[in-house]
């Protein structure tokens, strides 16, 4: 019973104690939840019974992987063409993509949005806080 | 203390436009309190600690109380701590009261918010005076504690919740373990950037505005529904304070709830508000008129829902720990300025925490006049699409998490992996405030864990035999979870699913 509720302390390991611990919880708590929905799934008699749905119904195919892709896009160009060009870039073509439409309105307001913002950020982090910027 | 020789001019005005900005967040539903401060954080490294914290806390007290206004207009609480406003606020918009209503949930919300504020101040350096004596058993424990609680209010599954807090935890572990200076758990590839873990800043904004956004845009980007108010001439029923009368019991009880509830970590603010609401419900004479536009249930609401803000506060000043997830960004807040929160903090910054005081007393008065005086042309910021507002947000997170380790672009890719992870945890029912709750206190626990085990020699028994205050802590950590395991008994019994609290 001692040697149970003993942990062996080595200087060399000290890092790996308590990962382990955490990862042993970890999977026992899900082979427990894993267990109670079988059971539930028996009980109810829907153990073969699989609806899991990760969108939403009719999502929203092009604003959803549009804003993931600008997002990554944004993220790549940030450091090569620097704040200034990359954000204004990404916020005209992301507040046209919520938007929804291209009309002439449209684009006008993402323009004014993109801009204005841009350059608020940019002069009031860069340059009055002097917080770095890409 | 003198309150000027704590708060400059320029702290008092960077407080008066966090509650604005703050105001405008909780307005425009979607969009919370936690963001806000998630959001103004890189802000503050390049101020004074006092100032930017009366920048925060205007935020933090804005963005909780300008929930009320879509919730009383438009019947869509802004943040979730004003659901139930929206059961007797917005009856009171459609009999043409909605400035009425809007007047009395901010009378109530400054009454909830000095409330709380007093606790806190009278309440915090007593909790942490005991503290202080902790040994890093104790510590430890604690921070069980604040993870069992935390699961056993998240609705639905105990299990769900806890196992959520655990990989928060396990996720905070990655990097170097400061002890023997060795890394652990990072990916092949990435020793340099993974050194010191993922930065906390990106990850809180990733979760909470990222993940959003995306979520929205799956949606469509909806605009919110812009069902038309206008504020007719209220002349026969018009706001006084004579409204109050009568009502000074329930608004002192619901603020006491939302304080209560503020200070079990990880609760959010929906609980509170709920609770106080089905409280004033018990106690009102009249109950069946609840919810059909009466004054008593929106008062309930919004004071509770505003005294959280100080009760939330208690746990984090005084124990290190945050009540919710609005307070877990506070931390990384103060982390930035090298400041520990835990139980020295009140001790060791005295004139930090004077500024917090102030800060609150100020951001409730500016929060009150602001609101009070002006809600005709606050109401507007409802209509502000959402088209304009994202762009922003977007940019304002990437910049905020570029500059946090002065210029790291893998703090961008942090951001844009955890904004995903958010939102994938959404779909998959891994709830985010255990999980933040458990990251920020991930290494933490991991250090009072190995520190108590070097002090016994490796015994894990320490943990029960170390003295009262231990015993204590496994009473109370205990009951949290038998109180979550009959909770969820009873309301699966009812087969309750109309109201589910949410952070």
């Amino acid at each position: 019973m001692k040697d149970l509720l003993t942990v062996e302390l080595k200087f060399s390991e000290y890092h790996t104690i308590f990962p382990k611990i955490m990862l042993t919880i970890l999977i026992f708590l899900a082979v427990l939840m894993l267990l109670l929905n079988i059971v539930k799934r028996i009980k109810k008699g829907t153990l073969t019974a699989f609806r899991f749905q990760f969108f939403i119904d009719n999502y929203d195919k092009l604003k959803f992987y549009g804003t993931v892709v600008l997002l990554i896009a944004y993220a790549l160009v940030l450091e090569r063409i620097g704040f200034l060009p990359a954000s204004i870039l990404f916020m005209f073509l992301i507040t046209l993509l919520f938007i929804g439409n291209i009309k002439k309105k449209s684009i006008v307001v993402s323009l004014a949005n993109s801009l204005a913002t841009s350059l608020v950020i940019w002069y009031l982090f860069g340059q009055l806080f002097d917080i770095t910027l890409p | 203390m003198d309150i000027f020789e704590i708060l400059s001019p320029l702290s008092v005005l960077l407080c008066f436009i966090g509650v604005f900005i703050g105001i405008i967040f909780g307005a425009i539903p979607g969009m919370t309190a936690t963001m806000a401060i998630a959001l103004f954080l890189p802000i503050t490294y390049s101020l004074d600690m006092v100032d930017a914290i009366a920048l925060l806390i205007g935020l933090y007290v804005g963005g909780i109380s300008g929930g009320l206004v879509p919730a009383v207009l438009l019947n869509i609480p802004g943040t979730p701590s004003s659901l139930c406003t929206t059961f007797d606020g917005y009856p009171m918009t459609q009999k043409g009261e909605g400035e009425k209503a809007l007047k009395i949930g901010i009378t109530a919300s400054i009454v909830g918010g000095f409330f709380s504020l007093t606790v806190l101040y009278f309440f915090a350096p007593v909790l942490a005076s005991v503290a202080i004596k902790f040994s890093s058993v104790e510590k430890f424990l604690i921070i069980v504690f604040a993870l069992t609680v935390i699961a056993s209010i998240s609705k639905g599954s105990l299990l769900g919740g806890i196992f959520s807090g655990f990989i928060g935890v396990y996720l905070s572990l990655i990097g170097m373990f400061a002890d023997n200076n060795q890394l652990r758990l990072i990916p092949p590839g990435f020793e340099e950037e993974l050194a010191y873990g993922f930065s906390l800043l990106p990850v809180l904004i990733g979760l909470f505005a990222i993940a959003q956004i995306l979520q929205e845009s799956e949606e469509g980007m909806k605009a919110s529904p812009h069902q038309t108010f206008d504020f007719k001439k209220e002349k026969k029923n018009r706001f006084t304070f004579k409204i109050f009368n009568g009502q000074i019991i329930n608004t002192i009880r619901s603020s006491m709830i939302g304080t209560f509830i503020g200070m079990l970590p990880g609760v959010g603010g929906s609980a509170a508000s709920i609770s106080s609401y089905s409280q004033a419900k018990n106690f009102s004479k009249h109950p069946e008129k609840l919810g059909t536009g009466e004054p008593e249930g929106l008062i309930a609401s919004e004071s509770a829902n505003n005294g959280l803000i100080g009760g939330a506060l208690i746990p984090l000043l005084s124990l290190g720990i945050p009540g919710d997830s609005t307070t877990a960004v506070l931390v990384g807040a103060l982390l930035l300025q090298g400041i520990q929160v835990g139980p020295l903090f009140i001790p060791a910054n005295p004139d930090l925490w004077d500024g917090i005081i102030y800060a609150l007393i100020i951001a409730n008065i500016v929060m009150f006049l602001l609101m009070f005086f002006s809600i005709k042309h606050m109401a507007k910021i409802i209509y502000i699409p959402k088209y304009i507002i994202y762009p922003i947000i977007i940019v304002m997170c990437v910049v905020g998490s570029y500059a946090i380790n002065n210029g790291v672009m893998f703090d961008v890719w942090t951001l844009l992996l955890f904004g995903l992870a958010g939102y994938v945890f959404m779909k998959i029912g891994i709830q985010v405030a255990p999980f933040l709750i458990g990251f920020i206190l991930g290494k933490e626990l991991e250090k009072y864990f190995i520190d108590s085990l070097k002090g016994s020699g490796g015994d894990l028994t320490i943990f029960f035999t170390k003295g009262p205050i231990a015993l204590l802590l496994w009473m109370l950590i205990a009951i949290s979870i038998i109180y979550a395991i009959m909770d969820n008994r009873r309301s699966k019994k009812a087969g309750d699913q109309t109201i589910t609290p949410s952070t």
